[in-house]
């Protein structure tokens, strides 16, 4: 075979193969720099938050990346630290950081009327 | 104190001003939001009245924006949204929603109807002069043979060989890195798409890459350039076919086998038309509502079509995924004839001396027509993939690459009898019909006001979703090709011939409905890029909805692109294919006549239905 069969050859691996590993390994990386925690938003009916309950260590700094991979707009709060977001649009990410600096189990919970069962958007942070 | 003359003045002068407003008044509505419609979704006013909207939502966050008045307002559930607004403008106004709500936000749509609509009056004049303007043409007495030229300027046999006249295009169309390179970018661009639908969500359809791309950008692109301008473009760089051809031919780049690796099976006679590609995009549009709107359905119909493409790729011969099994390739194809572009063979006699015909056959230079096409004598474009192979193996160079005036080939009659796919018939008629009946459904459904053809093209209830299978099968297959046939009856029956079989007929006037077809698809297209167009440049910045921000457009907000001109751009390109329309339908009827005079009186008829078909057009869009 050829010089050029095999650049053709190499061309189609990194377009395919090689974009999806290059995608995924950059964002792993990314994500390690960047957040403690991913944290999915979906409507109750849909999954709800994934996950619902985030552990994390007291005086260590948090960062969470809220992805809503949703149709509709969520929210964030999460009173017992003041943190909060006041809308993630359908699609976007939003981070939140705090350091908490108490221990226990605190709810964090949707602010955004997203379906009829909104209410039910919530989730535990404990802080140990 | 002022003098009576003065005073009548002032008085006068305020009469003369309320004029104006003649029966101008205050207008409340109350309009209630849900998923996803409006109610009321279409609401009347008179210009000049004073428009008040209470907008409150019954479920989620909802928004309303109104096209050409560019305001807006949102409500969320026990929040109302108001609205407050002179109506000066007059015509037809799509509102939609402007907050993102769930998978069918963005064609969550109602009307504002201003009196006196005369976008619509003045376009649909001006459609019924260019029917009477031109049957005046076809009717004036002329001496001589009929000229065939375009709107009486071009003449339709001009073209311009384009590798002649620039001779440095032809090594690039002799390389074997012509189309491959273009292949391995949409393979990238196609990567990166599939991968979106999987990872970027679930729900997320106007914010994630794979539905924008596909079902925005690309069918906009499709529909308003690459089809109409250069043919099969998008085949000649599409990539789902390359795994197949490389297991067929057991290299990639180089030539390998003439012989496919696989089967190589001959598609069945029968099937080899437009009939199968007519069917499979028919059943596809059937979902369109799920994969326009969700990321995994984009993926399933993607990963199904390049599956296909590898399974037929290695039971049959050649690019046979491409001709009769690809659901987009039918229109493509067809819509293809009217395209400015055409590789053709330049001078006869070269062909008929070159006994071994490599074009066919494929020589060590490239491979023998993949779309099995014999270009050394190939008149249309309904079946070229633009795969630029037979530029490599004509060893006398004698392919070129052909610019001429638009639908050359739609008056390409069939050269061979012997060939089973090369001609006009029944298929690319049905393939012109169930088009524009695609198209009509589409655009009531993702364009219109209708809630509840909303549920039914959702398959909310298996009923209504039933009732909307055997509305589009009787819409497309019943209901306007028996349109074509009563005025294709009228057409012969007027003409005072009876030889001519009433098919032929009906075949050849269909060609009328190319340009229509483009153009209607054209028009439903812009009303799609022009309002969520805005969407791509934050897809583009986070393809993954991973936080990412590529270009720094991540955050950018819907923003309705040009909407008070869609409208009149709508009309202008409606006219343009009713202009097409009348200019080829006459030579269509001096083809299907033996006499001018029959001709003339058959041709008749076809204005009247063309007329009719382009007034309804018009309802549909500003009407």
């Amino acid at each position: 075979m050829n010089k050029s069969e095999w650049l053709a050859i190499v061309l189609v691996v990194l377009a395919s193969v090689g974009t999806v590993f290059g995608i995924l390994a950059f964002e792993k990386h990314r994500r390690a720099k960047l957040y403690t925690v991913e944290l999915v938003a979906r409507a109750p009916e849909n999954g709800n938050w994934y996950p619902r309950t985030i552990t994390v260590l007291q005086g260590q700094p948090v960062r969470i990346l809220v992805r809503n991979i949703e149709t509709v707009s969520h929210g964030f709060a999460l009173p017992e630290f003041n943190v909060a977001i006041r809308e993630i649009k359908a699609g976007h990410v939003e981070t939140v950081s705090f350091t908490p600096d108490k221990r226990g189990h605190f709810p964090w919970l949707c602010t955004v009327w997203c379906s009829d069962r909104h209410p039910e958007m919530t989730g535990t942070l404990i802080v140990q | 104190m002022k003098s009576f003359p003065s005073r009548l003045l002032i008085v006068s002068a305020l009469w003369l001003a309320g004029l104006g407003f003649a029966g101008a008044e205050e207008k409340f509505f109350e309009i209630k939001a849900r998923k996803f419609s409006y109610t009321p979704s279409t609401i009347q006013v008179n210009e000049g009245d004073l428009v008040r909207i209470r907008l409150i939502s019954e479920d989620v966050h909802h928004g309303l924006y109104l096209d050409g008045y560019d305001i807006q307002t949102s409500a969320l559930p026990g929040r109302e949204g108001h609205l407050q607004f002179v109506a000066e403008k007059t015509g037809r106004f799509s509102f939609r929603c402007s907050v993102t709500c769930g998978a069918l936000h963005p064609y969550m749509i109602g009307y504002l109807y201003v009196a006196h609509n005369r976008n619509f009056y003045a376009a649909s004049a001006a459609v019924i002069l260019m029917g009477l303007l031109s049957l005046g043409f076809a009717l004036r007495p002329r001496p001589g043979a009929p000229e065939f030229k375009l709107f009486g300027l071009i003449p339709l046999n001009w073209r311009l060989p384009l590798l002649t006249k620039f001779p440095w295009l032809r090594p690039i169309f002799k390389s074997r890195w012509m189309p491959l390179i273009g292949l391995i970018i949409n393979l990238f661009i196609f990567t990166i798409i599939l991968t979106a639908a999987v990872v970027g969500g679930i729900g997320a359809g106007n914010y994630n890459f794979g539905v924008m791309i596909v079902w925005i950008l690309w069918w906009v692109l499709l529909m308003l350039f690459m089809v109409p301008i250069v043919g099969r473009l998008w085949c000649m760089v599409c990539p789902f076919p390359l795994i197949g051809d490389w297991i067929q031919r057991g290299r990639l780049f180089s030539v390998g086998r003439q012989k496919s690796w696989g089967l190589a099976r001959r598609w069945p006679n029968k099937w080899r038309n437009l009939w199968p590609l007519v069917v499979l995009f028919w059943v596809s549009t059937l979902f369109s509502a799920f994969f326009t709107v969700k990321p995994l359905a984009t993926f399933l119909l993607l990963g199904i079509v390049i599956l296909l493409a590898i399974i037929i790729g290695l039971i049959f011969e050649k690019r046979s995924f491409c001709l009769f099994v690809c659901p987009v390739s039918g229109f493509q194809g067809l819509y293809a004839n009217f395209s400015m572009f055409a590789v053709r063979a330049r001078d006869p006699e070269v062909c008929r001396n070159h006994k071994q015909k490599t074009c066919f056959i494929g020589n060590e230079k490239g491979y023998g027509c993949p779309w099995m096409e014999m270009p050394f004598e190939m008149n249309r474009n309904t079946y070229c993939g633009l795969c630029l192979e037979c530029f490599k193996t004509c060893p006398y160079d004698n392919m070129d690459f052909y610019l001429r005036p638009f639908g050359q080939d739609l008056l390409a009659e069939r050269r061979r009898t012997d060939d089973v796919y090369r001609r006009r018939g029944t298929d690319e008629a049905f393939k012109a019909l169930t088009m524009i009946g695609i198209f009509l459904l589409f655009f009531t459904a993702f364009q219109g006001p209708s809630a509840a053809l909303k549920d039914m093209v959702t398959a909310k209830t298996a009923g209504g979703y039933l009732l909307y299978l055997v509305e589009s099968l009787l819409t497309d297959f019943a209901i306007i090709p028996l349109a074509l046939l009563v005025a294709a009856w009228f057409s012969r029956w007027l003409s005072g011939n009876k030889e001519v079989p009433l098919k032929k007929v009906f075949v050849n006037f269909s060609y009328c409905l190319v340009p229509v077809g483009l153009a209607v698809w054209g028009a439903f297209s812009m009303g799609i890029i022009f309002p969520n167009g805005s969407y791509i440049l934050h897809i583009l910045s986070d393809p993954f909805a991973w936080g990412w921000n590529l270009f720094g457009t991540a955050n950018f907000p819907w923003t309705p692109f040009l909407t008070r001109f869609l409208p009149g751009l709508q009309i202008l390109i409606v006219l343009i294919g009713l202009a097409f329309a009348l200019d080829f339908g006459f030579k269509f009827a001096q083809q299907t006549y033996p006499t001018l005079d029959q001709a003339k009186r058959g041709w008749a008829p076809i204005v009247v239905f063309l007329i009719l078909a382009h007034v309804f057009f018009l309802k549909l869009f500003v009407g």
